[in-house]
């Protein structure tokens, strides 16, 4: 048991550092794709500064309750999931939840961005929640195939354990070696669980305005921003966890979280957009298979 | 002769049938109604013992026919649905007294046959549950059937087709379940449960297969599972308001009840799992497996085509019906744990989103997802039930329909089945995007012109939704409440129980304990709500019509709303695989049967003497030769 004080330091620093962590990865997403596209980039305390001019914009328009809520509901959705994600000498209370907690807490702020949205009143936005739900449906089900796989192979669904298990006898018993093909599958469904390109059929700027960021503005886009952070630390780290064995010390964790990340983000910028169900059509034929052969080897 | 505390339920629940019945022409009977529905609860919570591990109660009455004893007794099995009967009964009524009565009055609906028809529907199931043998279950199981016709036909029209669809399925699953009866009484000798459980061990595997196949049949009808699902949700959405809330949370479920009483707790489910079929790897136990994910599965993704929110809440019930059964087939501590808190969970939010929505239809006057939009600024609380119910429905946290589908989910994991995992989570997501439609739909976008004057819903209306809306908050944040009476029902029926605290289930394999989870939770959206409100600068609260549109101007006749056809690229890919295939085949079937009567039909109508001689000769002859 540990000592209450003890914990609440964890509960309050485990968001803190997915939050920096996030906008320094935020960071590496814009400066990778400069690189591609020949550009420099921005500089280093760029998001940061993002955040804080978005919060203290001017003209800050509001739809109603619900709309703030929203964000709200966005925000804190992320920073309630952080606490049930282990980094390297925490686990706050990863132990009372479990990896299927974790994963349907990282649908609330999803759910609180589409309440958001729909308050707005603009065909657009609902067009593009539409969208980011159908994604969803796609993407979430090799994503569960994936974590049934890693679940079952570790005998628990807690994730101290199941990265304990993997740290248990070094490289060979991580679940990218142990599980390749499920590795695989996971890192597709995560690419466009990101909803970056050719996966970002919601914002589709040319289609439907931006979908769901069409009528934000100020501090609405500003939390919208914070979500980011915390949606590419959340998925990266928690790739991690499952297949890369987590992190003994915060050095390797934190490279292996930029480097998983890395990955997606630098195919995202070379592709165009695929259109609704084509996504639908390769998310559910793909990984799904993959996912399902390497069900099959765990089981 | 004394009164056992069973007697006494039962007696207040016929009395409230006679009040309703003489009295129910008066204004006040709602009311009088209601409070005697919550004497009925009172007379419940007396027996709240076997909630807790209690011995059985019997009733004092009993009756001799035919040498068969016919009995009733509550044990922790039947006191857990009654309570949640009566809890639904009283809920609904409530909600149904004040001014939703007037209305239904003015607009020429039969309130007296509204009131004895739900007072004897609560009255047949509370028999029904008490059930001491097969006899007392099958007259209870009938009794249920025509009652909730009664409530689903007396809207007229439409409803009525959709009862008389209802009544002919229920009839046939009487008959099967008649069938049944007759055959546990060849092999058994006798239809009380202690000799059919001794009875049941020894059966040859043709005999339980015949049960099986019988018993799930005619009780699975009622419970909507595949394929004989299509009756529910248009009986459920055409019955009045109230009646639908009532009927959506509960009415279903005595299938499930009778399920576990005989497949489950008289037959085994160890049994069951023994009887393979032929030819194949699976057996009887993974049948009824797949048959619960696919009533997942496909009357979920039908309800997320549905345009009337009421339809699409019913289709809904079936789905969730599927999770229960999918639990209790799994069967292991967890599983069974999960499908049976499942039945409580529904019930409360599936009430509360039907009574939400009656709620919007008393308001505008209609239940059509294409004819609404914006109402959360006229109607908040509504708003704020219906999201709740939703979010309990869709079963993510904080609301208590998480908890029963966690433990689900955990059951598939543990006994290592991915493609029933994967399964239920499709229905899972399904649902997702299906509430978000109902409540896009109605109560965000754009507000309608005609709808600006109004108002939220009445007091009547309002304070049984907020009970609801409470109960699934903090059944989901301390689910050891209902997971106690669980754990009994499980004792009860034979299977094993989870090892259960005040905020959720402790296991070695991962536990999950919803009080830190949901504090987390709010002290998340604490810290946003302080960034949102404070970090920032003052935001300014513009009218709807203020929004971009592309370079043009928003004026109030202008509509501004997306509702139809919602999942529009969802349904580019998936749309093709609406076949309507199990509307074709009840077609066909009732094609036969129209087929056949004509042939009987003209067979009698000829009265042709002669030929009837012949072939009743003929008949004879082949029977002695063969």
């Amino acid at each position: 048991m540990m000592a209450p004080m003890e914990l609440i330091i964890e509960l309050i620093l485990m968001p803190l550092v997915a939050f920096v962590v996030g906008m320094m990865m935020v960071l590496m997403m814009r400066r990778i794709a400069a690189k591609l596209q020949r550009r420099i980039g921005p500089p280093f305390f760029q998001p940061l500064y993002d955040i804080v001019k978005l919060h203290s914009k001017q003209t800050q328009i509001s739809h109603g309750l619900i709309h703030d809520i929203g964000i709200v509901m966005a925000m804190g959705g992320y920073i309630a999931a952080e606490t049930l994600l282990p980094v390297p000498g925490m686990t706050g209370i990863a132990e009372k939840g479990g990896i299927i907690t974790l994963l349907y807490l990282m649908m609330i702020p999803s759910l609180g961005l589409a309440l958001g949205v729909g308050q707005c009143a603009n065909p657009n936005g609902s067009i593009g929640i539409a969208r980011a739900l159908t994604a969803m449906l796609a993407y979430d089900i090799p994503l569960v195939i994936v974590i049934f796989g890693v679940a079952y192979a570790a005998g628990t669904t807690n994730l101290v354990d199941i990265i304990a298990v993997q740290q248990a006898g070094g490289f060979e018993t991580w679940g990218a070696v142990q599980m390749p093909v499920l590795a695989i599958a996971g890192l597709i469904a995560m690419h466009a669980s990101l909803g970056k390109q050719p996966f970002e059929i919601y914002i589709a700027p040319a289609e439907i305005a931006t979908g769901p960021m069409v009528e934000m503005s100020g501090k609405y886009l500003g939390g919208l921003f914070v979500m980011q952070c915390f949606q590419l630390y959340t998925t990266s780290v928690l790739y991690v966890s499952l297949f890369l064995g987590g992190g003994t010390t915060w050095f390797d964790f934190l490279l292996k979280s930029f480097l998983v990340l890395a990955i997606p983000v630098s195919i995202a910028y070379l592709f165009p957009r695929y259109r609704t169900e084509d996504l639908l059509r390769l998310m559910w034929k793909w990984p799904v298979m993959l996912g399902l052969i390497g069900v099959a080897f765990v089981l | 002769m004394t009164l056992t505390p069973l007697d006494e339920l039962l007696l207040f629940s016929g009395v409230t049938v006679l009040v309703a019945m003489l009295l129910g022409r008066r204004l006040p009977a709602g009311w009088m109604v209601t409070i005697l529905y919550g004497i009925q609860l009172l007379a419940l919570m007396k027996m709240a013992p076997l909630g807790y591990g209690g011995e059985a109660i019997s009733s004092a009455l009993t009756f001799k026919v035919m040498g068969q004893t016919l009995s009733w007794r509550f044990d922790a099995l039947s006191w857990y649905f009654a309570l949640i009967t009566l809890g639904s009964a009283l809920l609904s009524s409530w909600y149904a007294c004040g001014e939703w009565e007037q209305r239904f009055r003015q607009s020429g609906g039969n309130l007296w046959l509204f009131h004895f028809a739900m007072t004897l529907n609560v009255f047949s199931m509370l028999i029904l549950l008490a059930s001491g043998d097969l006899l007392s279950l099958f007259i209870g199981w009938e009794l249920v059937s025509w009652a909730g016709f009664l409530l689903m036909a007396m809207a007229g029209g439409v409803a009525t087709k959709a009862a008389m669809r209802y009544i002919t399925y229920a009839m046939a699953g009487a008959m099967a379940i008649f069938g049944g009866i007759a055959l546990v009484y060849v092999s058994a000798g006798s239809l009380q449960y202690e000799a059919i459980l001794t009875a049941a061990s020894q059966m040859s595997t043709a005999h339980l297969w015949m049960l099986v196949i019988l018993f799930g049949a005619g009780f699975g009808i009622k419970m909507g599972l595949m394929p004989f699902h299509l009756w529910q949700a248009p009986a459920y959405a055409e019955t009045p308001g109230p009646g639908s809330a009532f009927l959506g949370a509960i009415s279903s479920r005595m299938g499930l009840f009778a399920i576990l009483l005989v497949l489950v707790k008289l037959f085994g489910i160890v049994n069951i799992d023994s009887l393979k079929i032929p030819f194949t790897l699976i057996d009887a136990r993974d049948l009824l497996a797949w048959i619960a994910v696919f009533t997942i599965i496909f009357p979920t993704f039908t309800a997320m085509k549905q345009n009337d929110a009421r339809q699409l809440l019913a289709w809904h019930g079936i789905g969730q019906g599927g999770y229960m059964l999918l639990g209790l087939v799994v069967a292991d501590a967890m599983g069974a744990a999960g499908g049976l808190l499942h039945v409580f969970n529904h019930a409360t939010y599936q009430a509360a989103l039907f009574m939400a929505v009656t709620a919007v239809i008393h308001r505008t006057g209609t239940a059509d997802l294409n004819k609404l939009g914006g109402l959360v600024v006229r109607m908040p609380l509504t708003f704020m039930v219906l999201l709740v119910g939703i979010i309990g429905l869709a079963g993510l946290p904080p609301m208590n329909g998480f908890v029963s589908k966690w433990l689900v989910y955990r059951s598939l994991l543990n006994e290592g089945m991915p493609l029933l995992f994967v399964a239920a989570v499709i229905g899972t997501l399904g649902t997702i995007l299906s509430v978000y439609k109902l409540i896009h739909n109605i109560f965000l976008g754009q507000l309608r012109v005609e709808h600006d004057k109004v108002k939220e819903a009445p007091w009547s209306m309002m304070i049984p939704m907020l009970i609801l809306a409470a109960i699934i908050f903090i059944t989901g944040l301390l689910p050891g409440i209902p997971l106690a009476w669980v754990a009994s029902v499980q004792q009860a029926v034979g299977l094993p129980v989870p090892d259960y605290t005040l905020g959720g289930v402790e296991s070695a394999s991962g536990s999950l304990d919803m009080i830190w989870v949901i504090g987390v939770l709010f002290a998340g959206f604490g810290i946003g709500a302080l960034i949102f409100y404070f970090a920032g600068g003052r935001s300014k609260r513009v009218h709807q019509l203020d929004n971009y549109a592309g370079g043009h101007f928003l004026t109030a006749d202008v509509r501004y709303q997306y509702s139809d056809n919602f999942y529009a690229g969802l349904m580019h890919l998936i749309g093709g695989w609406y076949r309507g295939s199990f509307l074709w085949l009840e077609q066909s079937v009732k094609s036969l049967v129209e087929f056949l009567s004509l042939g009987m039909q003209g067979l009698y109508r000829r009265a042709n003497a002669e030929f009837y001689l012949l072939s009743t000769a003929l008949f004879v002859i082949a029977w002695v030769v063969i």
